[in-house]
């Protein structure tokens, strides 16, 4: 009688280190890009803004490029992945949705080391420019908003205040954020890129309706509720920039002088929920995402 | 050892490679003491399934033609020699076969005997009769 | 988690064993109560035509797909609800590539599945690829159907898997390198106790490897012995028969050639040979010749008449 030891599969452990492995393997093309941006991007600051003698502030908060990195790359992490079919990613010997979320968290480590990346860059212009990075900072800040034509200097109010070293982790929370709703996607929709322009197009269309009809009054609330969505003080921009790029604002003032001003101050606590809810929403969705892959149901 | 395989042959594969063995000992191609290819290597060589080949190799060595040597493979017994039940266990195949072959094509036994005789002292009369079956039938 | 993967004990002597199995695809009905058995260590040939079910069985095997009714184990363990750990005794060639890693290079893919895989011998695989002539270096997209065909082989096989489920395993080889892949898995067989469950067009090719045969015909299993029994059971007889003879109705009459003046029938019957002879004595035909068939036209037998003509 013949006697087979049955095989162990393997751990979880190393399906998770090899997913990192090849998804990194994956992305070489759009690092080597990337890389040469990055290059062109410092020769340009190296040219304009240092050779003028500017300083450049260090914000990593301000930008939106994270968000949009990590909004981007589950469509490379994912690209030709067979997922609805006998995939060869399902023929492994792992747990399918295990498998899917190992992706996802592959994925996430090569962001938060392309994110610190980029956070290091910044910071070697900044401290390069001659910026001096926890010193206080004058903030004008407006009154009240939204302000008529040119602004009084007067009715301005500086507040002098250092930046908040808790913003620094704005890029990762940010890039974060979108990619585990960008993953949920990739992950659970078996024609994402059929769902995003029809979705646009839908969108696009209500848009032109709504103009033509000029029916605004009647969708205020519905046009409210995506304003609070995209720029309140929980919505995606307090993901993204802590709200910065909501808050802050260029002013004409009476002198003729562009400057810029604050609507607010970014609050911490703000971004702290605001980053909590969206997370755990991007983490809730993911879950269910890799749940249409799970293997113990019958057909 | 060279050892072919028929694909057309009604016999179960481990017969045909049993009887190839027995035909190689008849023959003097294999004498006792003599390695047998290992049930690798002739699986491999004949692509068959391996248990095809130790299943042939069990039955010889349970009529003792040949032995295991522990760790080194399966050698030809120092009993088996070219006379004796080889060559009657080679005959009747080859016997069985004419038989089948001659029935198939309406013949009696005694008419195939007699045909057996004839066309082999046919053959005697012929100065080189491997050359002449190369050139051709002539009959 | 336990680490130690257990079979039920249960099981037997079986590696893969379906009851029942049914899977529809919308209205087309691809596997129809199939009650498939394979032995452990046997190397069982599944035959049929395209779309018989074959490629579908596998994939169920896998839980690449799962199924509307029935149930499917391999060594015991439900391939619905232990899929990973299935999947874990098994080396899979599967009839199409589904990876997207044309741009990994061969080695580097190796290495990939070697990682999922603790029992992967990393010298066995060395000696497959050169056995079959891998370029390692050679990135997978830049190779032939062949080429990749020949890896997946070498991936299923380096671990030496329990089980090999092995779809068209020589499709797209070209006949030197399809008769080195055979006496490579002759050699496997001889060095690793593993089952085999094979589906081929090349029936004549796995002639000398399968011990076992299964016929699936539109969905069902036609037919599942041992291939000895198969190729006793299924024969070619030539019979001489009266004017207007017809087969009795208790002979599985499997295909059947009138000559042209209707004394003579050349049929392929179904059943022992005595039994069958007899039969066809007490129904007043003379049997003049026998003919054994070789595996592919014994399977075939069992398929409809307008694929086995």
């Amino acid at each position: 009688m013949m006697q087979t030891a049955l095989h162990p599969p393997p751990h979880l452990r190393d399906a998770l280190l090899e997913q990192v492995r090849v998804v990194g393997l994956g992305l070489r093309r759009p690092a080597q890009a990337a890389a040469v941006l990055a290059g062109l991007a410092t020769l340009l600051v190296a040219i304009i803004d240092l050779g003028q003698g500017d300083v450049i502030d260090f914000h990593p908060e301000d930008w939106m490029l994270p968000g949009m990195v990590g909004l981007l790359l589950p469509i490379a992490v994912w690209t030709g992945e067979d997922r609805f079919g006998p995939g060869f990613l399902w023929t492994l010997p792992v747990d399918r949705r295990r498998h899917a979320l190992a992706r996802v968290v592959a994925g996430w480590a090569w962001l938060m080391g392309t994110v610190a990346l980029f956070v290091l860059w910044l910071l070697v212009v900044s401290l390069v420019s001659g910026e001096r990075i926890l010193a206080e900072e004058a903030l004008r800040v407006v009154p009240n908003w939204p302000f008529p034509g040119a602004l009084d200097p007067a009715t301005l109010r500086v507040v002098r205040r250092a930046p908040e070293p808790l913003f620094w982790l704005v890029p990762f929370t940010a890039a974060t954020g979108t990619y585990l709703l960008a993953s949920a996607v990739a992950v659970g929709v078996r024609h994402p890129l059929r769902w995003i322009v029809g979705t646009a197009l839908v969108v696009g269309f209500l848009a032109a309706v709504v103009d033509i009809a000029d029916a605004s009054r009647l969708i205020r609330p519905l046009l409210d509720a995506v304003d609070s969505f995209l720029v309140g003080p929980y919505g995606l921009d307090t993901l993204l920039t802590a709200r910065t790029e909501t808050l802050k604002v260029d002013a004409t003032l009476t002198t003729g002088e562009t400057v810029i001003v604050w609507r607010g101050l970014p609050s911490v606590g703000q971004w702290a929920a605001a980053t909590l809810l969206w997370t755990c929403a991007g983490l809730a969705l993911v879950w269910a995402a890799a749940s249409r892959h799970r293997e113990r149901r019958r057909a | 050892m060279l050892v072919n395989l028929d694909p057309r042959d009604a016999r179960p594969l481990y017969l045909q490679i049993i009887d190839e063995v027995r035909r190689a000992l008849v023959v003097g191609t294999l004498r006792p003491e003599d390695p047998l290819p290992s049930v690798r290597e002739l699986a491999s060589e004949l692509v068959v399934n391996p248990r095809t080949v130790s299943q042939a190799y069990q039955e010889l060595e349970r009529e003792g033609v040949v032995y295991v040597r522990r760790g080194q493979g399966t050698f030809v017994a120092p009993g088996a020699h070219r006379g004796g039940d080889e060559r009657r266990a080679l005959a009747r195949g080859v016997a069985k076969r004419a038989l089948l072959d001659a029935r198939r094509n309406g013949l009696g036994v005694e008419e195939l005997v007699a045909m057996i005789r004839e066309t082999a002292a046919d053959e005697e009369g012929e100065p080189s009769t491997v050359s002449a079956a190369n050139q051709g039938d002539e009959e | 988690m336990s680490r130690s993967t257990h079979a039920d004990p249960a099981a037997g002597a079986l590696a893969v064993a379906t009851r029942g199995l049914t899977k529809r695809y919308g209205r087309e009905t691809a596997l129809d109560g199939v009650d498939l058995r394979v032995p452990k260590g046997a190397v069982y040939v599944l035959v049929g035509a395209n779309g018989a079910g074959k490629s579908t069985l596998f994939k169920v095997l896998m839980n690449l797909e799962r199924a509307n009714d029935g149930t499917a184990e391999v060594f015991g363990m439900d391939t619905a609800a232990r899929g990973p750990e299935v999947r874990a005794q098994v080396g899979y060639v599967p009839e199409h590539q589904h990876h997207r890693y044309g741009w990994m290079t061969s080695g580097r893919l190796l290495r990939h599945v070697a990682a999922y895989y603790p029992a992967w011998d990393a010298a066995y695989a060395d000696h497959l690829g050169r056995a079959l002539g891998l370029r390692l270096d050679r990135r997978v997209g830049a190779g032939s159907k062949g080429e990749s065909r020949r890896l997946q082989l070498v991936m299923a096989l380096a671990h030496r898997p329990p089980l090999l489920l092995l779809d068209e395993p020589t499709d797209g080889l070209d006949p030197v390198v399809r008769r080195r892949t055979l006496a490579l898995l002759a050699e496997h067989l001889a060095d690793t106790p593993t089952t085999v469950l094979m589906s081929t067009h090349q029936i004549y090719e796995m002639e000398s490897l399968a011990d076992h045969v299964g016929v699936l015909n539109e969905g069902r299993l036609a037919a599942q012995m041992p291939r000895d029994e198969l190729q006793r059971t299924v024969r070619r007889y030539r019979v001489a028969v009266p004017d207007g003879w017809e087969a009795p109705p208790d002979l599985h009459v499997a295909g059947m050639r009138r000559s042209r003046g209707g004394r003579e029938l050349q049929c392929t019957l179904v059943g022992e040979e005595r039994d069958v002879t007899a039969r066809l004595a007490l129904a007043g035909a003379e049997v003049s010749e026998v003919t054994p068939l070789g595996l592919e036209d014994a399977a075939l037998a069992f398929l409809p008449e307008e694929v086995s003509a």
